[in-house]
């Protein structure tokens, strides 16, 4: 009942944010200076032959109307052809995204599973040697940038070892696991300073939920510190840190697009790379709306992870979206 | 029969590269079978320090650098970790003083009581089954419903009560309990103390009792021993500390402790009923809202209060916590808007002064902008000289020096920081001032002063005051009338004198009741 | 214990600064002309030297002087963070300060447009911001800033929120003093705790994200130097010229780095971490 009532809650504002994303994502492309039309024919171009490309791309009906189309469009899956491409937008997406989305994934399964362990060596006695290492490693990666690291991996192991082609990218259908092998290095790369982030917010969590009354009264109940360590403080660490591991998740997908542009990957990068170079607007304005929805569900989920993981939120502490 | 001795005792923490501080210093005491020990001091005292050392559980920065303590007959500091470990909860088991954080937010109370069983491999139906027992033992009437309870669902009593199970559920032979009561109000405060008491009795138990307070020690404590700098200074039976104490410290110690408005001899301004009030409130009702869905809270809500406030006149408002006093207070004054009823100022100013004497003022201003903030806001038009003269006028009303203008809130006592609250709120002539437990968090010769205070103000300029407290005495002694609330309802309201003389609403004999029992 | 976390603050704002003496020495040189090499300036004799007494960081493969190129990319690395962080830090104060201050309706819209605006992936938006108004530094700048907004009105927000309840706050609502007053005299100072570490930090994301658009071709433009474009020029020249990387990277990192131990020091300083 009280999760039914949360879970209707964050819907609604779900469905909210989503209206205000979709809104701001066709307003920027309403607002361009400059006729897309005359853009896209360039200058020579006359009047009848601009008149009639903009009824052709609907240019010319009021804005509320092709918002409404365009809405009607995203949620559909119809975006509409690209400009640059003639291909449907949808289909030109769909295509990249194994990349983007599995590079995404390893990130983050990297980014919780090495964080978490390093976390809980440093946050188990701050101050220690141990705790010290972690820390200034964990400064120096964070201000490693993801696009600066990969040229530096790329250098070190292509040129030094040969043992790394930049730009090979295996199919998931063909060969899964070669797949995830072209992904795993621009993976580590993109994950390598989020590692630094959310390992930051996980210590300094751990070390004050480590000060905290009820872990007194575990001890006090004669649990050793490891369990109290894994039953007590982790669960608590991680809902204050989910916050920051959304953040973490739409930073990851960011990251990646930069990346694979370094590491020469066929993935939504160079899509929009492609996209902005050619004014490609309904191809630019489907990415970045498909791009925010994934953000937007991703924040949704993490709320909902953090409601089933603590009771007061459920009740009525407010949530990420 | 002693369950504990503890001999040449000291412990040391280490910070840094620094000489390390000695925390205890050679304590020697043992505890008897069967009773309950109370050990009073300050903060910092080492009270709570010494209850760390015997369960075993000081920070990693803390030694013992010499003695023994023996309980049941066992060195236990001979003990390894794990056999230390074993003790916690099986021979010694702890409460502590705020039950708000001490149970895992994300467990139920249930499962925050099974780890105690489950470490120790009991079969999951006894574990449930000897919880739920416990549960009730502790005063439950719906142990099953508390067992499935989150620890935000509950109060503070209730988690307190949830806490003494804990520490019970293996029959421990010794409980130590570090200020179990510092968080509570009067009436809760006393029915932990009777809890604790019988559980005492019931199971065999023997309490020490931390408590920087002297008065719940009464009624309560067998022998009593004193804590200073790490040293026992005193110790006797509880008859003689609290009554004719041997040591210096200890004597101090009660006086500080005990605030007797009687002897100030406090005068108030004459009050004329019949004239024309300075506050109507007139049936108002405040409810909080929770977000987007409407629902109301129960707590903290009040309905239909009514009430008049005569010029001059010092009236009451006490009722355990959680029965809507500060929502009263801080509806009067405009903070929170009444859903129904009226409020009707008489064209007189409303002056505030809450209860925390650290957060009463901006930390990063001085006393003397402080001051100037009520002129500014007012919109009272004056020259440079008026206006410090104004100021001057106000630190001066309320004991302060002209040095202390200057000054940020951090450099001033608690005392100081609660009179330049009070000058804040004085340098606009307001009619009516609402205190809301102006001292409760100070020690006792600096609430007499703030006291003496008030009662000046009340002289002097014949300001109306509504004093929010639970302290009875005070009231007692200040307020001519008085309001008792109950559960956001006014239950009980007259002239003082008859009204605590013989009440007649169970909320104002429960208040009473718990007030004799901590004298 | 109290001093061994002074200790560390001290550490952390002794590396902290001289690691940005770095940087700020660069800007100097930049403003100062003083270095004998235009930045701009191409040789077709001295193309792609290695390091030297004569071309301190080598030359890349137009013959332009990389050092000359460093201090330069420098100069618009510092003016793009600090007047990004300036925009995002206004316009987070006007987002967040009345959403947590005033609370209900204000907050619930104020918070649904700045999560919205969250929920593009950061440098997403600042891409596309460009792309559709043209690469310059002065969009590049403005649409930065919009994207760190939210960061800095959630700071606010939580901040104030925090503070509501105090005492000394409520009393000035009791006062009836305005609004406006009670959130820049009576709040505002409260939150530079809160606020000094998320500016620094702010402007060490920021120079990321700037370099992160300009290797992609969206930040800085040419013939203007950034560490991202020169970087980007020099992957191809990888293992033939790796001065072309190193030097620009580690500038860069050196930045970052020496804000990020700042800001580390700035919320230790302020009792950011319990020990």
């Amino acid at each position: 009942m009280e999760q039914a009532k949360y879970i209707g809650k964050r819907l609604v504002e779900l469905f909210l944010t989503l209206l205000v994303v979709s809104f701001l994502t066709f307003a920027a492309f309403s607002i361009i200076p400059g006729d897309t039309a005359s853009v896209m024919l360039g200058p020579n171009a006359t009047a009848e032959q601009l008149s009639a490309l903009r009824s052709q791309l609907g240019l010319d009906l009021p804005m509320s109307v092709r918002y409404l189309e365009w809405l009607k469009g995203a949620f559909t899956g119809d975006l509409g052809n690209s400009y640059a491409y003639s291909q449907p937008v949808i289909s030109l997406i769909t295509d990249r995204l194994p990349v983007t989305i599995g590079m995404s994934i390893l990130s983050l399964l990297m980014v919780l599973l090495i964080s978490y362990p390093m976390a809980i060596l440093s946050g188990r006695r701050p101050g220690s040697l141990s705790d010290n290492t972690l820390s200034v490693f964990g400064h120096v990666l964070f201000a490693l940038p993801p696009f600066v690291l990969s040229m530096l991996i790329i250098t070190l192991a292509s040129a030094a070892f040969g043992i790394y082609s930049v730009g090979r990218y295996v199919k998931p259908s063909s060969d899964f696991f070669g797949y995830l092998g072209c992904l795993l290095l621009p993976s580590f790369c993109i994950a390598l300073p989020k590692i630094a982030m959310t390992f930051k917010f996980l210590r300094a969590s751990i070390i004050e939920e480590k000060a905290s009354d009820y872990v007194r009264t575990s001890k006090s109940h004669g649990l050793s510190d490891v369990s109290i360590m894994f039953r007590h403080i982790l669960p608590n660490s991680t809902v204050s840190t989910i916050t920051v591991i959304s953040l973490v998740l739409s930073d990851i997908l960011g990251g990646s697009l930069i990346v694979e542009q370094v590491f020469n990957l066929p993935g939504l990068g160079r899509l929009l790379l492609a996209a902005i170079s050619r004014r490609d607007f309904p191809l630019l304005s489907g990415m970045v709306f498909y791009l925010a929805l994934i953000t937007v569900l991703l924040y949704f989920a993490a709320d909902i992870v953090s409601a089933l993981i603590d009771p007061r939120m459920r009740n009525n502490r407010e949530g990420t979206l | 029969m002693n369950i504990a001795e503890i001999r040449n005792l000291s412990m040391s923490i280490y910070s840094g590269k620094g000489v390390p501080a000695l925390i205890l210093d050679d304590l020697n005491f043992h505890i008897r079978e069967g009773e309950i020990l109370g050990l009073i001091g300050n903060s910092g005292s080492g009270k709570s320090m010494t209850a760390m050392t015997i369960a075993g559980l000081l920070p990693e920065s803390a030694q013992v650098t010499s003695g023994s303590i023996e309980i049941d007959g066992k060195d236990v500091l001979k003990l390894s970790a794990g056999e230390r470990r074993k003790l916690l909860g099986e021979e010694i088991g702890m409460i502590f003083q705020d039950p708000m954080t001490a149970l895992d937010p994300l467990e139920t109370v249930g499962k925050n009581l099974d780890e105690i069983l489950r470490i120790r491999n009991i079969p999951k139906e006894e574990r449930k089954s000897r919880i739920i027992s416990m549960l009730e033992t502790v005063g439950f009437i719906e142990p099953e419903r508390i067992y499935r309870s989150y620890p935000h669902q509950i109060s503070g009593g209730q988690r307190q009560r949830v806490l003494i199970a804990g520490a019970a559920l293996l029959k421990p032979k010794l409980l130590i309990a570090d200020e179990p009561t510092s968080s509570l109000d009067t009436v809760t405060t006393v029915s932990i103390l009777k809890l604790l008491k019988d559980i005492c009795i019931e199971m065999h138990m023997t309490i020490l009792f931390i408590s920087h307070d002297l008065s719940v020690v009464n009624n309560f404590c067998d022998r009593v021993m004193v804590m200073k700098d790490g040293k026992i200074i005193d110790s006797d039976n509880t008859e003689d500390i609290l009554h004719n104490p041997k040591n210096a410290f200890t004597a101090e110690l009660l006086t500080k402790a005990k605030l007797d408005p009687r002897s100030l001899g406090l005068e108030f301004s004459e009050v004329d009923p019949s004239g024309s009030p300075v506050l109507k409130v007139m049936d108002i009702a405040t409810a909080y809202r929770d977000g987007f869905f409407g629902r109301q809270r129960a707590k903290n809500t009040i309905e239909g209060i009514s009430f008049d406030l005569y010029p001059g006149e010092v009236m009451g408002l006490i009722g355990s916590s959680g029965c809507g006093k500060t929502t009263l207070a801080k509806t009067i004054c405009g903070l929170l808007k009444p859903t129904g009823g009226n409020i009707d100022h008489c064209s007189g100013k409303v002056g505030v002064v809450f209860q925390d004497p650290v957060s009463c003022l901006n930390p990063m201003h001085t006393i003397r902008w402080h001051l100037n903030e009520p002129l500014v806001a007012a919109g009272i038009k004056l020259t440079k000289e008026e206006r410090e003269k104004k100021i001057l006028e106000a630190i001066k009303a309320v004991g302060l020096e002209e040095k202390h203008l200057s000054r940020y809130p951090g450099r001033l006592s608690g005392g100081q920081r609660q009179r330049a609250a009070i000058a804040m709120c004085l340098i606009l002539e307001p009619s009516v001032m609402i205190a809301d437990e102006p001292f409760s968090s100070l020690d006792a010769s600096s609430a007499a002063s703030i006291l003496k205070l008030l009662s000046k103000i009340n002289r002097e300029r014949k300001t109306s005051i509504l004093l929010i407290s639970h302290n009875l005495r005070v009231v007692r002694t200040m307020c001519r009338r008085v309001l008792v609330m109950s559960r956001g309802h006014v239950v009980e309201e007259g002239m003082t004198e008859e009204v605590l003389k013989s009440p007649k609403a169970s909320a104002t004999k429960a208040l009473i009741d718990a007030e004799r029992q901590l004298s | 214990m109290r001093t061994s976390l002074q200790k560390k603050t001290r550490i952390y704002m002794a590396v902290g600064f001289s690691l940005l003496a770095v940087i700020l020495v660069a800007f100097v040189i930049s403003l100062t002309h003083l270095y004998v090499y235009d930045p701009n300036s191409t040789n077709a004799a001295a193309k792609l030297l290695p390091p030297s007494s004569d071309h301190l960081f080598g030359t890349d493969n137009l013959g332009r002087d990389v050092f000359a190129r460093c201090m330069e990319a420098s100069k618009y690395t510092l003016l793009v963070s600090f007047c990004g962080v300036f925009i995002a830090f206004v316009l987070g104060t006007l987002l967040g300060m009345p959403a947590g201050y005033f609370g209900g309706i204000t907050d619930k819209f104020i918070m649904l447009i700045s999560n919205s605006v969250m929920c593009f992936p950061g440098i997403l938006l600042a891409l596309v911001a460009v792309a559709v108004f043209g690469p310059s530094l002065f969009n590049v700048v403005w649409a930065l800033g919009l994207v760190f907004a939210p960061t800095f009105a959630r700071v606010y927000r939580t901040g104030v929120i925090g503070l509501s309840s105090k005492e000394y706050i409520l009393h000035a609502k009791v006062l009836k003093v305005n609004p406006m007053r009670i959130m820049l005299l009576h709040i505002f100072p409260n939150l530079v705790p809160q606020l000094l570490p998320a500016v620094v930090i702010g402007l060490a994301n920021m120079t990321l994200f700037e370099s992160g658009m300009s290797y992609l071709g969206l930040g800085v433009q040419p013939p203007h130097a950034s560490y991202g474009k020169m970087l980007a020029d020099a992957q191809s020249y990888m293992t033939m010229a790796p001065w072309l990387i190193v030097f620009p990277a580690l500038l860069l990192v050196i930045y970052v780095l020496g804000l990020y131990f700042l800001s580390e020091a700035a919320r230790l300083s302020f009792g950011g971490e319990r020990r």
